[in-house]
């Protein structure tokens, strides 16, 4: 497969680049300020353009492709920023809608997640169930028209934020059935909900990761998205493309990870000499180097899969599997390549070793991909 | 209101190497806009926002100029034309001042042409009023800000530690400082359909250009000498004492140097 960047590829990637130099920073200070996303982050992207990769022009979208969307994550995750999340979940979101809403749906619901008018959430997990829908708590129950929802959401990004969410309930209706979850589209605001202080979280410095509480909450029928039972299809398809998101934002990560371990290597003098002259150093260059470019083709892999209409659910699982390990390594490494200061806040390596942390819990675990990958194999002819 | 911004590409290094004529050595440099035209660019790109029309971006270079005027139509330029003939090769400031004035008169129609005050590499900062001066155009220069009502139009202009008001008839020409405006993050969408558009390209003789004015012949510069500034190491001294004692001998240094 040739993965040679194209004029449209390298201007997004240098669009990308001089954001995140130029508008990344005073965001951050934000987020460290108030361990929150700043108010007008969406407006910062949709002003950008950078909402709606994947989504039809009628739509409010960009109808590029998800190499693009990915080329420009990684830009963001060079910067060991957490702000890149609610840019993620508002083009997956705006992606899954399109593919699974009617028209209506999309025309209501789609235009302000890519005018970032509205801020996204997808929501699954609850206290006890992460990955299993069979154990789901969060009720549906149908009410005339109307479906009530009941129950809790745990560890959801953007949860408390004015904008849309899809949340997998389930579905009361389908009570006995094989598959009785549900996928709906909640206005975040709606009467009844109301949300936990954020988690505090080892790294994601800033994310407003928090639990949503459903009391009564009403939700009309024409917010279903897909049909009734298909919710947990709708978030299987969701998360594969988000597995690939946030893996292309840690091959940033790691990619940063190594440049700045590379820098500290010429400016630290050990002995009269800048220490990566060292053969233990630039091996352990060579090493993070080869690890990240490693990792950077299963990205590209997967995601050309998802471009061209494929299935790209193991692809997706694999990613996750072979990269985050790996990218957890790179980060590690590199706090070891800094010595003491790289245990310090002092030195963007030590955010970024907390960032890496991440992506074996979140958006699904490394273990549940990896079972993804073996029940493949194993079932494949 | 149809605003021509001129840019110029420049190579994004700190050493270059000159031909024989004085002319740069290009070919393999990495290359940039000049850093303030991307705040001409944006500054007509808001004039057009406020007042509608459209911006048309010309430069004048080699081949490899064609990637300056795709970056300007990624920001959000509606056409860029890109200037190159052999006969523009080695042009000194009035050369190419005559040409890009040759090609906007073949553009026509214009309210406004804006340029950056000077380019990075050459830093004369004349190639704007020198086409003013071609076109018989009024040159408001250094501007800091822009307003116009679509008949006139107003800068506020930077002297120095002065600034001041002026005002001329459109069309007119204006040279903006980088203080003019923080240029916009090129958007995602503009970078799509930028890909899709032509960039014509136009001899000299597309723009009714006279031969004699062109290039290194038209040219009435004549280069004597060029050369890169030698770069001196700096020497560092460690100076001793207890932390007063440091910081009187500092001051004392810079004193010396009339930096204090």
């Amino acid at each position: 497969m040739d993965f040679t960047l194209s004029p449209i590829n390298k201007m997004v990637i240098k669009a990308g680049k001089d954001f995140c130099e130029r508008i990344v920073p005073e965001i951050d200070a934000y987020m460290a300020e108030h361990g929150d996303y700043p108010p007008d982050l969406l407006e910062k992207y949709a002003k950008a353009r950078m909402l709606g990769f994947d989504v039809p022009k009628e739509y409010g979208g960009l109808a590029t492709t998800n190499f693009n969307l990915i080329l420009l994550i990684e830009e963001f995750g060079k910067t060991g920023s957490t702000c890149f999340l609610p840019l993620l979940m508002n083009n997956s979101v705006a992606e899954t809608i399109c593919h699974w809403g009617s028209e209506e749906v999309k025309k209501k619901f789609v235009p302000p997640l890519c005018d970032g008018s509205a801020w996204a959430t997808m929501a699954f997990t609850e206290p006890d169930t992460g990955s299993d829908p069979k154990m789901l708590t969060t009720t549906a129950t149908p009410d005339g028209d109307d479906y009530i929802i009941n129950g809790c959401k745990r560890f959801i990004s953007m949860a408390n934020k004015p904008g849309y969410g899809v949340f997998i309930c389930k579905d009361l209706s389908l009570k006995g059935e094989a598959h009785d979850s549900t996928a709906f589209i909640i206005d975040k605001k709606s009467p009844g909900i109301s949300c936990s202080g954020h988690y505090e979280l080892t790294g994601l410095d800033g994310a407003d990761t928090c639990d949503i509480y459903f009391n009564n909450v009403r939700v009309p029928k024409e917010n279903i998205l897909g049909k009734p039972g298909q919710g947990f299809n709708v978030l299987l398809r969701w998360i594969s493309g988000e597995r690939i998101q946030q893996a292309a934002g840690m091959v940033g990560v790691g990619h940063q990870a190594y440049l700045e371990s590379k820098k500290y290597s010429m400016q630290r003098i050990v002995n009269g000499m800048p220490m990566g002259y060292m053969q233990g150093f630039y091996w352990m260059l060579g090493e993070m180097k080869v690890k990240v470019d490693a990792c950077r083709l299963m990205v590209y892999n997967a995601v050309c899969k998802q471009d061209a209409g494929k299935n790209f659910d193991t692809a997706s699982a694999e990613v996750k599997v072979f990269t985050t390990p790996l990218i957890q390594e790179v980060t590690r490494m590199g706090v070891q390549f800094h010595g003491s200061y790289g245990y310090s806040k002092e030195y963007l390596i030590e955010k970024l070793f907390r960032i890496a942390m991440h992506q074996g819990v979140v958006a699904s675990s490394l273990e549940i991909n990896k079972t993804i990958v073996g029940m493949t194999a194993l079932m494949s002819k | 209101m149809k605003i021509i911004v001129t840019i110029k590409q420049v190579p994004n290094v700190t050493k270059v190497k000159w031909d024989a004529d004085g002319s740069l050595i290009r070919a393999g440099l990495p290359t940039i806009i000049n850093p303030v035209d991307k705040h001409a660019i944006e500054a007509a790109l808001q004039l057009k926002e406020k007042h509608g029309g459209e911006v048309v971006v010309i430069s004048m270079g080699p081949g490899q100029v064609e990637s300056a005027l795709r970056e300007a139509l990624c920001m959000g330029a509606d056409q860029a034309i890109q200037l190159t003939d052999r006969k523009f090769a080695g042009a000194d400031t009035w050369a190419t001042s005559y040409a890009l004035g040759c090609a906007i008169q073949k553009i026509g129609d214009y309210d406004l042409v804006i340029s950056g005050v000077e380019a990075m590499d050459g830093n004369t900062a004349q190639v704007g009023p020198q086409m003013a001066e071609y076109l018989g155009i009024p040159l408001l220069s250094y501007a800091l800000g822009i307003e116009s009502d679509g008949k006139k139009v107003q800068i506020q202009q930077k002297l120095g530690e002065v600034e001041r008001k002026i005002e001329a008839d459109l069309p007119a020409l204006i040279t903006v400082e980088k203080e003019i405006n923080e240029y916009r993050v090129t958007p995602m969408d503009k970078i799509l359909e930028a890909f899709e558009k032509e960039i014509p390209v136009l001899e000299a003789d597309d723009v009714d250009a006279e031969l004699v004015h062109l290039g290194l012949k038209g040219s009435p510069t004549k280069l004597r000498k060029v050369f890169s500034p030698k770069i001196e190491k700096g020497k560092v001294q460690m100076l001793e004492g207890t932390p007063e004692e440091i910081a009187r001998q500092v001051a004392d240094k810079l004193n010396e140097k009339f930096l204090i």
